[in-house]
């Protein structure tokens, strides 16, 4: 059923203050990136652009053919909800493409502002911080853009540029280091993961009276299961729903205690991390020396 | 002297301009890898799906028709009418003049009457819809106004200010011949040629490539075969550093004492 959805009237600069707190230092040791930002901060992001321009196309092509028809817009829930026009994944994917233009495009270094080509600078750089992460990255837009233009391309790309000159959000490189610390987002140590397992293994015998196991670091086990670290902290049912089924079908699984988290926030980081968490995810098939990997979020 | 620059020199360097610049532009693109699959659901799992999809793509927008009717309306229409007109056009470029192309005449002629209506749709609502103000561009307006100045200085020389067919189809199979002829035309000719050529010109370099840049869109050409494995051409290997508690090993002697801490 199509639900009509209200079209907010323009609050410019509405969430314009609403930033997120900036990355602590013992976090960026452990991912690798810069303590804190980069005294050469604007050349290591140029730089740094030059080389996402050359890897990705999809972020040199949705900078370059963008038309600005507007079908995007009013399908943002960031925009719906606030009101603040750089919301609109058209103005959020601008933020880029001016400086994008500016430095790396003939019509941008030769017509300038004309061209809505800008320099990179302390401003450019507060918009980019602001609101490239309040875009969560859920491709709405790219559904409904006649060019399947994909914001989450270009607002990843731009959280890699600053990543590089160690600008980043408490949030995400918090998660990112506690993954090379325990395993998964949430700071679950082994000792706890184990300790939960046991709990809903004896939880469900009291409830079902049946002996459904929940087994940890088995090695031998034909698939280990990564699931999100939420499944057993939060959504309790779906970590059960998991055991059940693998009980229902017989088939002996496991989790591991160094590697048990589907969601990879490196995505919201940068390509290193993202591949850095995903390699755990082989490493721990190998150390229990499974067949098959179950893993989503 | 200007005339022979108008009509000898500039269309090949229109022409040049035109292409090379197209040529450059797919280049750019398609030298750039794609690294990840980021095909947006619900997505081929073929190749024949994914020219079907392109296809589709092309010819009716259907992203566009989800996103915003008013906008598909006008939007679509406009290119329909486009190809009409240009169509139409073949008949100043081809001699004899194809049976089809004599055939579409009429339908290319209304094409270029009713082709105003999307045009001046698409600049209003740039100009009243609030939220459309915001993101648009200088250059927005401009392909905009172009496409408007090309459309009635067409229109006025149809209807009103004739120019010599003759002198104009010579004119022009000279230029495709390359043979120059110096030939007496009338300053509304004049006016649309040159609006032309600047389209055409600023073409390439512009957001007017958005047609052939679909084609190359990852989201769009990519398949849904997530049982292959995709390999990205410039995967580089990761190391952990020493404030990781990577691999397993040193994971497992790090953690395993002060696990045994807690117990006790």
């Amino acid at each position: 059923m199509r639900m009509p959805v209200s079209v907010p009237e323009l609050r410019m600069g509405a969430s314009s203050r609403q930033k997120c707190h900036p990355a602590k230092e013992k976090d960026m040791v452990k991912i690798d990136l810069p303590k804190e930002r980069a005294r050469d901060w604007k050349e290591t992001m140029l730089k740094k652009m030059a080389e996402v321009l050359d890897r990705y196309r999809s972020v040199r092509l949705f900078l370059d053919i963008c038309v600005k028809c507007g079908a995007c817009a009013d399908k943002c829930q960031f925009f719906l909800g606030t009101g603040d026009p750089k919301n609109m994944p058209v103005a959020r994917a601008d933020l880029l493409r001016k400086v994008y233009k500016r430095y790396f495009t003939l019509g941008g270094k030769i017509w300038g502002r004309a061209n809505e080509a800008e320099e990179l600078d302390e401003r450019v750089l507060d918009e980019w911080v602001t609101y490239f992460y309040q875009c969560s990255q859920c491709r709405r837009c790219s559904v409904f853009c006649p060019y399947g233009i994909d914001t989450a391309e270009i607002t990843m790309a731009a959280r890699e540029i600053m990543a590089a000159a160690g600008v980043a959000t408490k949030y995400v490189t918090e998660v990112v280091a506690k993954v090379y610390d325990t395993g998964n987002n949430l700071g679950i140590g082994p000792a706890a993961w184990k300790d939960m397992s046991a709990f809903l293994e004896e939880d469900l015998k009291e409830l079902e009276g049946v002996d459904i196991r929940f087994p940890v670091d088995t090695v031998g086990a034909e698939v280990l299961l990564v699931p999100p670290s939420a499944d057993i902290f939060a959504n309790t049912n779906t970590m059960i729903g998991y055991a059940k089924m693998f009980h229902a079908a017989g088939i002996s699984w496991t989790t591991s205690t160094y590697c048990n988290e589907g969601g990879n926030f490196g995505l919201f980081l940068n390509y290193a991390n993202l591949k850095k968490i995903n390699n755990r995810i082989i490493e721990a098939a190998r150390e229990l020396k499974v067949k098959k990997i179950y893993w989503g979020e | 002297m200007g005339k022979t620059i108008l009509f000898g020199i500039l269309p090949y360097i229109t022409a040049g301009i035109f292409f090379l610049g197209i040529l450059y532009r797919f280049s750019v693109w398609m030298r750039t890898p794609v690294p990840l699959r980021i095909v947006t659901t619900p997505g081929p799992k073929t190749r024949t799906g994914v020219l079907w999809r392109l296809i589709g793509d092309v010819l009716w927008f259907p992203n566009l028709f989800r996103a915003d009717r008013s906008l598909w309306v006008a939007g679509w229409s406009f290119h329909i009418l486009l190809w009409l007109v240009l169509l139409r056009h073949l008949r100043y470029f081809l001699y004899p003049v194809p049976e089809w192309v004599a055939g579409i005449q009429t339908a290319g002629l209304y094409a270029g009457y009713f082709i105003p209506i999307p045009l001046i749709f698409l600049l209003a609502r740039r100009l009243l819809i609030d939220r459309m103000l915001f993101v648009s561009i200088l250059g927005d307006y401009v392909a905009l106004i172009l496409l408007l100045s090309i459309t009635f200085s067409g229109l006025l020389m149809k209807l009103f200010f004739r120019a010599d067919l003759i002198d104009v189809k010579a004119l022009i199979h000279g230029l495709t011949h390359f043979r120059y002829l110096s030939l007496d035309v009338p300053w509304l000719f004049i006016l649309h040629f040159l609006f032309v050529t600047t389209l055409l010109i600023y073409f390439p370099f512009s957001k007017l490539m958005h047609g052939g840049g679909l084609l190359l869109s990852p989201t769009r050409n990519q398949r849904a075969n997530f049982e292959e494995r995709f390999i990205n051409p410039w995967d580089f290997s990761v190391d952990y550093n020493d404030h990781n508690l990577s691999t397993p090993e040193k994971y497992r002697e790090t953690l395993g004492e002060s696990r045994e801490g807690q117990k006790g």
